[in-house]
């Protein structure tokens, strides 16, 4: 239905007026309860010094990554990547270890601590609106916000968009686009006016974090399988020394087995 | 006719004072563990957006694991390496080890959000992520512990038949035992290999794996000492001091290498001047650095320290507390998690974690248990007396 290959949205930092409108539409589309919410707006206040003053805030939800780090983490694989964009979690095989909050750089995912056995605690994040995109409709927040400081699209597009945007006002725009590259490129694109640091954005290189671990349990079958091999033939040599030994002079077995250690 | 309704006992437990003490302990966990069941995480811990990990994962599962490295250590000494005069501290070790994994399970049973999914882990798998691995590792080493253990419960209720038959069968056992420890021990190091923006770059490195590793044996040649001498002491039994001296001489070997690779690592990467720079970090990693290493390493270079079991005991606990010390580091103190309620970094806002007293109770609970079942253990199964008896021997006398 949609011809959108790959979703993602922009956030424009200048463009939002703080009204929250996105946090209620989201709540109210995916029905999430008064005390929760899948999106964070931070007001940061007024920044700077007289008489250079600004404000900003940041619409925080799931940045919805090409290298999803609570994907690369979950030992159950609860959480799958759509080939056109979004990242998707599964509370079925969820068993609550609470990794891919660690994992994710951004502290995406939150958790139920409220709840017990019966009512059952689980991870919740931002979908995407699947429901929405699915048929062809913007995702909830998009569609709600009044300032078009969301803007819901292709990511190819986007990023042509976001970086004409800078390009029309070099003077309002920092000469960024977040999460074009950083931990290997997210969907969620984030124009600013000011530092992304003050938006509370780490700083991240373009390898994904989960870099380093993926090749870390790459190697580990392998070397599993050596190690063992290498521990077998160690308890075989060592076995037939001693026999050969024992065979030779039944005196003094021990002495020799310590030079191992 | 009178009724005599009098009943004269005829089991009366006389518990210990410790042992009043360690019921009262697990109780309490029991009562709290109870609420959290009921309620969720959030009534009983201090855990948080922020804050997914806490106490539980770095004592119970950080240092747990790293303290129940003994078992796998003294298994390849005794059988991979052949060294039999170390088998009067196999069984305890191996004693050691099992309670400790046993203690891993029950503690991540409180912490996990599904604890009756646990078994998930072995049927819907992620082969990216290292909790997976060190969910299968603990399991089944959990199992090869059980079969390495199993003989001493089989003499215990005199069937030494079986308990030699499975002796026969032990080696491959004792060869995946030591392979399933070297892959879990150096992954639970890997598991923050994913947090390379919240780590501080004084602890993470991509060797993270290689350092765990190689502090677990330190740890486990620890735990031996330690585990021997309260033994010991607690029991009045021998205590097999040149044994453990042998072992305590290992130490400062194990910790240069350690060390050697650690700072290597920080020299390598250019994070040397964020030895003395980083503030907090800077004291906890000195801190973290002359207990774990610099103190013991003097400490069992010296004889006499060696040959004193007074002092033995007191260098192992250094150590000890060292390397706990870097497992809370690595998993806790040296982490900064983002504040998705405001989107800061920690270091930026005001979110704080501080581990609850329910929270703390649960593991220390759990810990009576394991202290318990150890006691208990020593008490009625051949843990310590055939060893000695093995001592009295030739050592290579196949019996057991």
């Amino acid at each position: 239905m949609s011809q959108i290959k790959h979703h993602a949205y922009i956030f424009d930092a200048t463009r939002c007026i703080d009204c929250r409108a996105c946090m209620v539409a989201c709540s109210v589309e995916n029905q999430i309860p008064m005390d929760k919410t899948r999106i964070w707006v931070a007001g940061l206040g007024v920044m700077g010094e007289f008489p250079n003053l600004t404000r900003a805030s940041m619409v925080y939800h799931c940045m919805h990554c090409e290298h999803p780090d609570c994907m690369s983490a979950c030992p159950v694989g609860a959480y799958h990547k759509r080939e056109d964009g979004p990242v998707i979690y599964n509370p079925d095989v969820c068993i609550g270890c609470r990794y891919c909050m660690n994992a994710c750089p951004f502290g995406v995912p939150h958790f139920d601590y409220d709840k017990g056995l019966i009512e059952g605690a689980f991870i919740d994040k931002c979908t995407f609106c699947p429901q929405r995109i699915d048929i062809g409709q913007e995702p909830a927040c998009v569609a709600t916000c009044p300032t078009d400081a969301l803007v819901y699209g292709d990511r190819d597009e986007l990023l042509k968009i976001a970086h004409e945007r800078i390009a029309a006002h070099p003077d309002r725009y920092i000469n960024h686009v977040y999460g074009e590259f950083e931990n290997g490129g997210t969907s969620y694109l984030i124009l600013s006016h000011v530092p992304f640091e003050q938006l509370g954005l780490p700083t991240l290189p373009e390898t994904p974090v989960n870099a380093v671990s993926e090749q870390v349990m790459g190697i580990t079958i392998p070397f599993a399988l050596s190690w063992g091999a290498v521990l077998a033939g160690v308890t075989a040599g060592v076995g037939l020394y001693h026999k050969l030994k024992d065979n030779q002079d039944a005196s003094a077995p021990d002495d020799t087995a310590e030079d191992e250690k | 006719m009178k009724l005599d309704i009098t009943v004269t006992p005829r089991l009366r437990f006389k518990l210990s004072p410790l042992a009043w003490i360690l019921l009262t302990l697990m109780g309490i966990a029991f009562i709290v563990s109870m609420i959290r069941y009921a309620f969720g995480i959030g009534a009983i811990s201090d855990l948080s957006y922020s804050y997914p990990w806490g106490f539980w994962i770095s004592f119970d599962l950080f240092t747990g694991v790293a303290i129940s490295s003994g078992g796998f250590l003294m298994a390849g000494l005794v059988y991979i390496l052949h060294i039999d005069e170390f088998k009067p501290l196999l069984r305890p070790s191996v004693l050691t080890a099992f309670l400790g994994y046993i203690m891993v399970a029950v503690a991540l049973l409180v912490d996990l959000g599904h604890p009756e999914r646990i078994w998930y882990m072995m049927i819907h798998w992620n082969h990216t992520s290292v909790l997976l691995e060190i969910g299968i590792c603990v399991m089944s080493y959990l199992t090869v512990l059980a079969i390495e253990f199993s003989p001493v419960v089989f003499e215990g209720i005199r069937l030494n038949k079986i308990a030699q038959f499975i002796h026969k069968f032990i080696i491959p056992f004792v060869i995946l035992g030591v392979v399933l420890s070297t892959l879990h021990q150096s992954s639970l190091g890997s598991l923050l290999l994913i947090q390379p923006a919240k780590l501080h770059p004084l602890w993470w490195t991509p060797i993270l794996p290689i350092l765990f590793f190689i502090s677990a044996l330190a740890i486990g040649l620890g735990m031996i000492i330690l585990e021997s001498s309260l033994s010991s002491r607690y029991f009045k039994r021998g205590l097999e001091s040149k044994l453990l001296a042998k072992l305590a001489k290992a130490i400062p070997i194990v910790l240069i290498v350690y060390l050697a690779i650690k700072f290597g690592e920080i020299a390598y990467s250019g994070e040397l001047n964020s030895l003395f720079t980083s503030g907090t970090m800077s004291l906890l990693f000195w801190l973290e650095i002359i207990l774990s290493a610099l103190v013991p390493i003097a400490w069992f270079a010296f004889k006499q320290n060696r040959e004193s079991a007074n002092r033995m005991l007191l260098g192992a606990v250094i150590l000890l507390l060292g390397m706990i010390l870097n497992r809370f580091n690595v998993s806790w103190f040296a982490v900064r998690h983002p504040d998705p309620l405001t989107y800061l970094p920690t270091f930026m806002s005001n979110v704080r974690y501080l581990p609850t007293l329910p929270e703390v109770s649960v593991s220390l609970g759990i810990f009576s248990a394991g202290i318990l079942a150890f006691g208990l253990a020593v008490k009625y199964l051949p843990v310590f007396d055939s060893e000695h008896e093995a001592l009295k021997e030739a050592p290579a006398n196949s019996g057991d």
